[in-house]
């Protein structure tokens, strides 16, 4: 893959050194890469032309529900009885070596569970709308992470590493894959306020800065630069076209064209885009009804409804990737004091969306096509911090997928008694990666990126596709 | 499919995948090494689809063939030997592959069945390349063998070489160009023509500082025909200030160079901010713009801290300010696992040193021996001590909290020690003004009024009051927590609206009071009154306070805290003790205490045993005391000195970044020493101590022991050495890169395995030399190579040509190429005449502002910016080249954004101002001061369609044509 994405017709002329006896062959080729016959220019301009995985793909986008800070597993979707029968009595083995705050003792979640759909899967009171859509969730109670503290472990999540700059997951797939509308950008970042890490989360590192996420920072205006000031689009396509005739010109002397050609192509791009990409952002062209099942203007809801709208049409919309952050101010699910008071509200906040966005996917049959996934950098400990906290714990926490080659209404994986340790069928992150290249269409040991003399790749040297949670 | 033949391979190659094709068609022409070839296109075949059945190590080897090691196919198995180097039909793993009949068909059905036909065809390609396979048949260990670390090429030393003759050579007008020639000429390549000079001038001029020509040096250089006229311009161009500002930019990029992380001004943490990396930027300015020789640039940035000040001073600023190198690195910042800090600082610093000027990724043997380079995991941590004995940080923070930077002096120690006799006699003033103001504040509070003299005073059994004539009431006896109680009668006279407590000091006291014990503090928890009406029997009423003041409050401690509801909260008077002070309480103004009437008082003081009053007097008035501050003259002497002092020192010290000797305080290394491996890169699972060292493969088995200091000192005289056969080769590679795109090596932060092969190693040797011979002189190495004829080629060559050649690898020509992220932005400012040339300084937070680039913020935090966009370097990791990406959000930006079209509006104003005549000859002033040429007939009837036709108003037209110009690939292309 590693060439691929530059690679115009002419590039490749010039780089194959066979001269024009392998023209109509990459006229093949493109169009064996690109289903649809783009214009050689256009695909030097977009880096996001669709391109072909290693393998027929299972889904074909991406949405991540990321909770920042660290959801409690033992408090939404892994009853732990033990924990009621033990609370309050210290932690049963040795503490982790790594402590952050001092590990307190085991401390019953305060909710209840109790199972939902026919697969019977146990939730949490406190995500009712989601248990609804329980048949179509797997949920993966062994996930492993490496890193207790946030930038590392939210970094690992969103890139595979915990400490040093690398591609994010998006990155790599739109990389891989292009995206499907070429008039909107092919990785979307959703998040109302400041993420702790930042722009890390969504970087593109060494891979090509085209392939960064898009960040949404304000819900209203989603874009920079879309709009002409002057608002006169005549005067500005009058412009446009003396532009093209100046380029035109220049481009005529010169041997080596395609990266003129491809300049030209973008700002007739940028024309295009902002025509699509505000109508694709916004959420008022939904009806009333649609807006009110996500829970638009409910103030408890209103503000990760717009997030999973605008999700939901984007990915109508051929967005390859998409990542919400439930962000009403910096790392909100971080509940290491107010557990009792805190935990309820962001869920509220967040499962009646969610589920929304589920069955909104689902009825447009888009659902078989999409993955969704949720989850943080980590879970919680079943350990109290304080008396109405938990600490970071990445030694065992849960996150589930949906949607696109999973197979819904089983659980996989399980922590140990106390919710402490995951023990069986572990999943670690560099596994999750995998799952998610695979059902993209990649195996995830090929898609790599050559930097620096050496192959990099998303799940760096570890991974291993989770094939039982596959459909 | 079977009987591939070689003509045909490249069809088949591409047809299956179209990176295969490409690559190894190139691989053949300029030597890119079989290494790459079979780790990318075999050796996941082997694993994926072979060794399932066929390997040594999982156990299982059917048909006795182990597919997982060189030495199992070259063994063989029961069929025999399956690979026959070059030959492929004679090959059997080929039949098989191909499924032929008669023979093995692999893999089988029950593996997933026939290889796809790319992958067959890159096996029958690897059988014609010889099967080189770079599988080691030792499992552990780097990835060199003895031999083959002997002779790479860049470990070698720098060799001395000649230029080629040419008998031909009347092209050639250097000895740079007799190389590049010879090179051409030997693949039947021929070089180009000049460029025309006006591309020349613009070209070097943006080379060399970023910008375009004015005006009147394109006039100037095409009157100019003499034969040294290009010299001299490059010359000017090298002298200009610009030149140190464009040029520290590209070594920005390698030092991964950030002004902060937070991009926000409000929001930034001061104690781990990078406030002070700008001294760092403006210090590399200098380096270029002044010649420093590269080696000495090279030693200050490891270890300037330790270097002597030329001018014989006890600080040596640019020195320290050097080493900012090393403390502006990617680590993270706060939180818990303060020990994983410390060692990606190591890492950090060990990464950025080998690739910046080592061409070598030493970060890769964190955690193994490095799989390609002859670097080992006890290389790495034998240089790892060396950094683990410097410290950049001040104070690690506590656990869950940000650190502390070290923020290091520019100033002599004099002037340190000066400052510090500063700060204390600041603080001695103000104490003493503090002194004199609280017991002028007494004087003033506890004036007038009328005293209490009680009738009763009681504590606790121990303890005994004495009530004076004078109303001062004395205790003695037991000093542990109590509760006095004192009884008044409310005289005739002025009505009770301020009740006053002094507490006194008494020479009997331990001392001198006003409290009991040895501290002479004291604190009084609760002051309360009751009231009992004259004549009544009924309940006494409590007096509520409105509010409370004291002549002193110590910090925490406040009068307030005597009349709230907390019983721990109270007054103190500390340090004041030995000395006088009042408390006024005010009472509500619904509270009217008539004469006769008694008074209760309670104090409580349950702080603490001797925290109780020793001497004290109550009193009261009518009206509020004053506590004005009256100007004796000691006073306004010490004010007047305060000032003076607080002015001196409201402008803090030059401070550095810089990087300091010894171990991290609280660190797992906190002493200048030795450190262990760390199995797998993790401090938590430590090995044996190694001690401080080069890497033995550049620096011998037998170095020198580290004897004293952290042994930066030594890494970097290493580092910067003519002996060291990397360091000088390296920054050549990457001049040469900035003037022309690409290195003569092409991975210019990798010269190990993994990195291409240079393509003219003699030339690259020789500049080297001539670059090492001349003092390691920056400013001759560009002359060297701008004075060549390669330099000066034309980048216009006819179509044709351009196949045999596709990447310019041989330099028969100039490749063209977008200009930076940096050089558009200020050329755009440039023509629209509003850059603003003042240098150095805090970077501008918002790139809207009118300074250079270089002075516009890059944080790593934020990703989002104009530079970012336009392909800037990334500061998380050292930047070896910039890519360059086209996208519509650049267009976006260029066609929407405010400050884009105030350039523009800015431009049409000023092409209106300054040439004022017609149309046409305006148009052509335009394309002058933009593109240092006349328009074409087309070019102006374009122009003249846009400012006439479409627009009524002749500002708005012109404002049009400026825009267009702006966003036009001409403006942002270099020929």
């Amino acid at each position: 893959m590693q060439t691929q994405w530059h690679l115009s017709r002419r590039d490749m002329l010039r780089r194959s050194g066979c001269g024009f006896g392998l023209l109509a062959l990459s006229d093949l080729l493109s169009a064996e890469i690109s289903p649809s016959p783009t214009a050689e220019a256009d695909r030097a301009a977009h880096p996001f032309a669709i391109r072909a995985p290693h393998h027929a793909a299972r889904a074909k986008r991406v949405i991540f529900l990321y909770m920042p800070g660290g959801p409690s597993h033992v408090d939404l979707f892994d009853p732990k009885p033990r924990l009621i029968v033990d609370n309050g009595k210290p932690l049963p083995f040795p503490k982790p070596k790594l402590e952050r705050a001092k590990t307190g003792n085991l401390l019953a979640s305060p909710w209840k569970f109790s199972k939902h759909g026919e697969s019977g899967t146990e939730v949490s009171e406190l995500l009712p709308h989601t248990a609804a859509c329980i048949d179509d969730i797997c949920v993966i109670r062994s996930m492993l992470a490496d890193n207790i503290n946030h930038t590392g472990a939210a970094l690992q999540m969103c890139t595979g590493e915990q400490a040093f700059s690398r591609p994010s997951m998006g990155s790599w797939l739109t990389y891989g894959l292009g995206t499907e509308n070429q008039n909107l950008p092919g990785f979307v970042v959703v998040s109302p306020a400041a993420v702790f890490q930042g722009a890390q989360l969504w970087a593109s590192s060494f891979l090509p800065s085209a392939f960064q996420g898009t960040l949404v920072r304000d819900l209203k205006n989603p874009i920079a630069n879309l709009t002409d000031p002057s608002g006169n689009i005549e005067r500005q396509r009058a412009k446009l076209d003396g532009l093209r005739q100046l380029n035109e010109l220049h481009r005529r002397d010169r041997a080596i064209d395609g990266q003129l050609d491809a300049r030209i192509a973008s700002f007739e791009l940028a024309f295009r885009m902002q025509r699509d990409a505000p109508e694709a952002f916004d959420i008022s062209r939904e009806s009333l009804e649609t807006q009110k099942i996500y829970g638009v203007d409910d103030p408890v809801t209103d503000m990760f409804a717009r997030q999973c709208l605008m999700a939901r049409r984007l990915a109508e919309r051929g967005v390859r990737y998409i990542q919400l952050f439930d962000a009403p101010a910096n790392n909100a699910w971080d509940h290491h004091g107010g557990l009792r008071e805190a935990l309820p509200k962001r869920c509220k906040a967040v499962d009646q969306p969610i589920a929304a966005l589920l069955t909104d996917l689902k009825s447009l049959g888009l659902l078989d096509e999409t993955l969704v996934l949720w989850g943080g950098e980590f879970g919680r400990t079943p350990t109290a911090e304080g008396d109405n906290g938990r600490e970071h714990h990445p030694f065992g926490f849960t996150m589930w997928m949906a949607g696109a080659g999973i197979r819904g209404g089983m659980v996989h994986g399980a922590t140990d008694d106390f919710g402490w340790h995951s023990v069986r069928d572990i999943v670690h992150v560099h596994d999750l990666h995998a799952t998610i290249l695979h059902l993209m269409g990649f195996d995830h040991e090929r898609l790599t990126y050559r930097y620096a003399g050496r192959d990099y790749r998303l799940t760096d040297v570890h991974g291993h596709v989770v094939h039982e949670i596959l459909t | 499919m079977t009987g591939v033949t070689r003509n045909g391979l490249a069809f088949f190659l591409a047809f299956g995948c179209l990176a295969i094709g490409v690559e190894s068609e190139i691989a053949r022409a300029d030597g890119e090494n079989d290494t790459d070839f079979f780790e990318k296109r075999i050796r996941p075949i082997f694993v994926e689809r072979c060794e399932s059945c066929h390997s040594a190590s999982k156990g299982k080897t059917n048909g006795g063939l182990a597919l997982d090691t060189r030495d199992g196919w070259k063994k063989g198995g029961e069929s025999g030997i399956p690979v026959v180097p070059g030959e492929p039909d004679k090959s059997l793993l080929i039949h098989a592959v191909r499924y032929d009949a008669d023979g093995p068909q692999m893999p089988p059905k029950e593996a997933g069945g026939r290889l796809t036909a790319s992958e067959i065809a890159a096996f029958t390609e690897w059988v014609i390349r010889g099967a080189p396979d770079s599988r080691t048949a030792v499992p552990r260990g780097h990835g060199m063998t003895p031999e083959e670390v002997r002779n790479w090429w860049s470990f070698q030393k720098i060799r001395a070489v000649s230029p080629p003759v040419e008998a031909s050579s009347k092209w050639a007008r250097t000895d740079l160009d007799r190389f590049i020639l010879a090179a051409l000429e030997q693949r039947k390549l021929s070089p180009s023509v000049p460029a025309d000079k006006r591309t020349l001038l613009r070209r070097v001029t943006f080379d060399l500082t970023g910008l375009p020509p004015t005006l009147a040096e394109v006039e100037a250089f095409m009157n100019d025909s003499a034969d040294d006229a290009f010299e001299r311009v490059v010359n000017r161009l090298l002298d200009s200030p610009a030149y140190g500002q464009r040029w520290a930019r590209h070594w920005l990029d390698v030092a991964r160079y950030a002004d902060y992380y937070d991009a926000n001004p409000k929001t930034r943490t001061a104690s781990c901010e990078l406030t002070e990396a700008w001294r760092y930027r403006d210090w590399v300015v200098e380096a270029f713009n002044h010649d420093i020789p590269f080696d000495q640039f090279v030693q200050h940035q490891i270890a300037g801290d330790l270097l002597p000040s030329p001018t014989g001073e006890d600080v040596y600023p640019a020195g320290l300010i050097a080493t900012t190198f090393l403390s502006n690195g990617v680590w993270d910042r706060g939180d818990a696992d303060k020990e994983k800090i410390i060692s990606d600082m190591a890492d950090d610093n060990i990464d950025t040193v080998g690739k910046a000027f080592l061409g070598l990724t030493l970060g890769c043997a964190r955690c193994h021996d490095h799989k390609f380079d002859p670097i080992t995991t006890e290389d790495y941590y034998a240089l790892a001590g060396i950094f683990y004995s410097s410290h950049i940080l001040k104070d690690l923070g506590a656990k869950g909290a940000e650190y502390d930077m070290n923020r290091t002096p520019l100033v002599p120690k004099s002037i340190v020690a000066r400052r510090k006799e500063q700060e204390e006699a600041l603080k001695a003033a103000q104490a003493k003004l503090e002194l004199l103001d609280q017991s002028q504040r007494y004087v003033d509070m506890a004036a007038g009024g009328t005293i209490l003299v009680p009738i009763q005073f009681l504590s606790s059994p121990d303890s005994r009051g004495t009530i004076g004539p004078d109303g001062v009431v004395t205790v003695d006896g037991s000093s542990r927590q109590d509760s006095y109680t004192i009884k008044a009668i409310a005289p005739a006279g002025d009505e009770i609206r301020f009740v006053r407590l002094e507490a006194l000091r008494d020479s009997q006291l331990p001392v001198q009071g006003p409290g009991r014990g040895v501290t002479g503090n004291f604190m009084i928890n609760r002051f309360t009154l009751f009231v009992n009406m004259p004549e009544s029997e009924s309940a006494p009423t409590s007096v509520k306070w409105s509010s409370a003041k004291a002549n002193w409050e110590q910090k925490g401690f406040v009068v307030a805290g005597s009349i709230d509801d907390k019983p721990q909260s109270g007054w103190s008077i500390g340090p004041y003790v030995g000395c006088d002070h009042v408390a006024v309480f005010e009472i509500a103004a619904d509270m009217k205490i008539p004469s006769g009437a008694l008074l209760t008082f309670i104090i409580d003081q349950n702080h603490a045993d001797e925290m109780t009053l020793g001497k004290f007097r109550l009193s009261y008035t009518s009206v509020a005391p004053t506590n004005s501050i009256s100007n004796v003259p000691e006073r306004t002497e010490l004010v007047a000195g305060c000032e003076r002092l607080k002015v001196e020192l409201s402008v803090p010290l030059p401070v550095a970044m810089a990087v300091e000797e010894g171990g991290m305080p609280g660190g797992l290394f906190p002493k200048i020493q030795d450190v262990p491996i760390h199995l797998r890169g993790s401090y938590a699972r430590l090995g044996a101590v190694v001690p401080r060292r080069m890497p033995r493969v550049l620096a011998g088995d037998n170095q020198p022991a580290i004897s004293s200091g952290s042994g930066r000192r030594e890494l970097a005289n290493w580092v910067a050495s003519n002996d060291n056969p990397l360091t000088a080769r390296v920054i050549v590679n990457r001049v040469w890169q900035w003037h022309f795109g690409e290195g003569l090596v092409r991975t210019p932060s990798n010269f190990g395995k993994m990195g291409e092969l240079p393509t003219h190693p003699e030339l690259l040797d020789w500049l080297t030399t001539k670059f090492m011979d001349e003092g390691w002189s920056l400013k001759n190495l560009h002359r060297r190579i701008l004075f060549s004829a390669t330099y000066q080629q034309t980048s216009q060559v006819p179509r044709e040509m351009l196949p045999q050649d596709p990447e310019n690898r041989w330099l028969g020509r100039f490749s063209s190429r977008r200009i930076e992220a940096e050089a558009i932005r200020d050329a755009m400012l440039f023509v629209s005449g509003q850059l603003n040339s003042i240098a150095g300084g805090p970077a501008d937070d918002d790139f809207t502002s009118l300074r250079r680039s270089l002075y516009v913020q890059t944080a790593r935090w934020d990703r989002s910016g104009y530079a970012m966009l336009f392909d800037a370097a990334n500061p998380d990791s050292s930047t070896e080249r910039r890519m360059v990406s086209t996208v519509a959000p650049q267009a976006l930006l260029f066609l929407n954004h405010d400050f884009i079209l105030s350039q523009a509006r800015q431009l049409a104003q000023r092409l209106l101002a300054e040439s004022p005549y017609d149309d046409v000859t305006r148009i052509q002033y335009a394309y002058q001061l933009l593109f240092g040429r006349f328009p074409r007939g087309e070019e102006l009837e374009i122009a003249r369609r846009i400012i006439i036709t479409h627009n009524t108003e002749v500002e708005a037209g012109w404002t049009d044509f400026a825009h267009i110009l702006l966003c036009s690939n001409e403006f942002v292309y270099l020929d």
